[in-house]
């Protein structure tokens, strides 16, 4: 009767419901008001993505799963002192990304290593997770995985946030502390360099 | 999307149409996109620009998957609920003047042995669940507005007035009984789960593992099976409904936080939130009356399950002192 029971409660999913019919300015609310239903659609609508951010950032498994943990932990309890917030999602990846460096650091001065979070927020690109478009073979993913890492390091923040994380120009621009203009231009950069590199690479290949 | 004007790469980026354009993805965008271009050869750098950033780099997305999700969320929830359960507030009290306390446990303490039959009784409001462990250990749910008591040396007979769901612990050494009393009927019971809801003026028991005795006012003895649900009033004299539930989540569900609805009629359907929230109804035309809702909707959050409503059928609800106007939208 039980497995019956939670059978049928995946079936019409109570939290499926609510993550379609509900935008983030309620469940904000709801979670404000401590209900613990609005907090799972919360987590279960981040944790994926802050999830492979923080694995980015911090290239550890295990220590990003904690920081999670206490990450959402303590917005939890932390609930009632929240402001109020029309989209979730820069919020998140702001603070979870402090939260994060703050640890990290904390770590490294156990270990007496010195680094700023310029130091810290390297991301670095591997040719599987790049999509093959129908032309090019996995040797121009290798190469567009090297051209990625070779940016600077705020372009290749801004780059993943936007095709990865999927996050908005406006979103990018509050979770990178910059203006909009300048996120859009950090993208157009990179673009631009990754493109030119291509077309270097294709005239040494004729 | 034609008398828009664009003249920033942002307005090009905000731009649903363009991004179809971009991707090819929709005929109409296609060929509006390519006049405007044609149009305005002045703005070809900007769209490019646009065009760039909009086509960008694709990655393969490789997120963790759900079963993992849904077991980090449990390891959190748990970590929640374990903080609950003590509360930061009796430390605070703790802290001063330690003979007072130790004083206030000596009388409580003789109360105790005098007060052995003291009747305890658990009341929820409107849109509040209670979680309650008895003494033997049985888990007892309590639904809004409902209210249960017993004596504190006979946990395993309770009174109950509202809806609760029980899980009631076998006692394999003594087999003694549990009790559920309405005012209408005794639920006798062994080690079991089952829902009892007397609103509505009727008890209605829902059985959903082990096995229950009724006995009813009127002194009949009924036994009931799992996925059973019998409502009975003991003013009407007779048993009002005997039938096996197909989906049985539909009774239990509100333990969980939430009201199901199966393909239910608006009206039935907010009747069950007049219930739980005690609000007075009211429909402003027929049609809302009959349109049909399926889906879930939170128990102790009416603002939540209000636009949860309103998102899924066509209706605006208004929230008015102790009413809710009902109108199509």
């Amino acid at each position: 009767m039980i497995g019956y029971f939670l059978l049928f409660l995946e079936n019409i999913s109570p939290l499926k419901f609510y993550m379609e019919k509900l935008t983030d300015k309620f469940i904000w609310k709801s979670l404000k008001e401590g209900d613990l239903k609005a907090f799972s659609v919360l987590f279960e609508s981040y944790y994926p993505q802050l999830h492979d951010y923080g694995l980015k950032i911090s290239k550890n498994e295990a220590l990003t799963e904690d920081t999670l943990q206490d990450f959402f932990l303590y917005i939890y309890d932390h609930r009632e002192n929240l402001s109020d917030l029309e989209t979730i999602a820069p919020y998140l990846f702001t603070s979870y990304k402090r939260f994060l460096l703050k640890v990290m650091k904390k770590n490294a001065k156990l270990k007496h290593t010195d680094f700023s979070d310029e130091v810290l927020i390297d991301l670095k690109f591997t040719p599987e997770e790049l999509l093959t478009n129908q032309e090019t073979e996995s040797f121009k993913n290798k190469n567009l995985a090297n051209l990625l890492n070779k940016l600077p390091k705020r372009q290749k923040e801004a780059v993943y946030l936007k095709y990865y994380s999927g996050l908005k120009a406006k979103e990018i621009s509050e979770v990178m502390g910059i203006n909009y203009q300048s996120v859009v231009n950090t993208l157009h950069k990179a673009i631009n360099s990754l493109k030119e590199e291509i077309s270097i690479i294709k005239l040494f290949k004729l | 999307m034609i008398k828009k004007k664009y003249n920033t790469i942002n307005d090009f980026l905000e731009d649903a149409s363009f991004k179809n354009w971009v991707q090819q993805s929709n005929g109409t965008d296609i060929n509006f996109w390519e006049f405007w271009i044609a149009n305005n050869p002045d703005k070809q750098e900007l769209v490019n620009k646009a065009k760039d950033l909009v086509l960008g780099i694709s990655f393969k997305k490789n997120f963790v998957s759900e079963e993992k999700v849904a077991f980090e969320w449990k390891k959190l929830e748990t970590k929640i609920q374990s903080r609950k359960a003590v509360p930061k507030r009796k430390l605070r009290f703790l802290k001063p003047m330690g003979i007072a306390a130790s004083i206030l446990l000596l009388v409580s303490v003789g109360f105790y042995f005098i007060n052995q039959n003291t009747k305890i009784t658990h009341k929820t409001n409107y849109g509040e669940i209670l979680n309650l462990k008895l003494q033997d250990g049985s888990d007892v749910t309590l639904n809004s507005n409902s209210s249960l008591s017993y004596y504190k040396n006979e946990s395993r007979k309770v009174w109950l007035s509202g809806e609760a769901f029980f899980q009631v612990d076998k006692k394999k050494t003594t087999n003694a009984k549990f009790w559920v009393i309405t005012e209408d009927l005794s639920v006798e019971v062994f080690g079991t789960s089952f829902n009892v809801n007397t609103k509505k003026k009727k008890t209605a028991v829902f059985l959903e593992e082990g096995s229950i005795w009724l006995a009813l006012k009127n002194g009949e003895n009924k036994k009931m099976i799992p996925g059973n649900y019998i409502s009975y009033s003991a003013k009407k004299n007779k048993i009002l409904e005997d039938i096996n539930l197909i989906n049985p989540t539909i009774k239990t569900s509100w333990k969980d936080g939430s009201l199901l609805f199966d393909n239910l009629s608006l009206e039935k359907a907010m009747e069950k939130i007049e219930e739980s929230y005690g609000y007075s109804i009211i429909f402003k035309d027929e049609e809302s009356k009959n349109t049909l809702i399926t889906g879930a909707v939170p128990i102790t959050n009416i603002d939540i399950c209000i636009k949860a409503i309103e998102k899924s059928v066509d209706v605006t609800i208004i929230k008015e002192d102790n009413s809710l106007v009902i109108s199509k939208k």
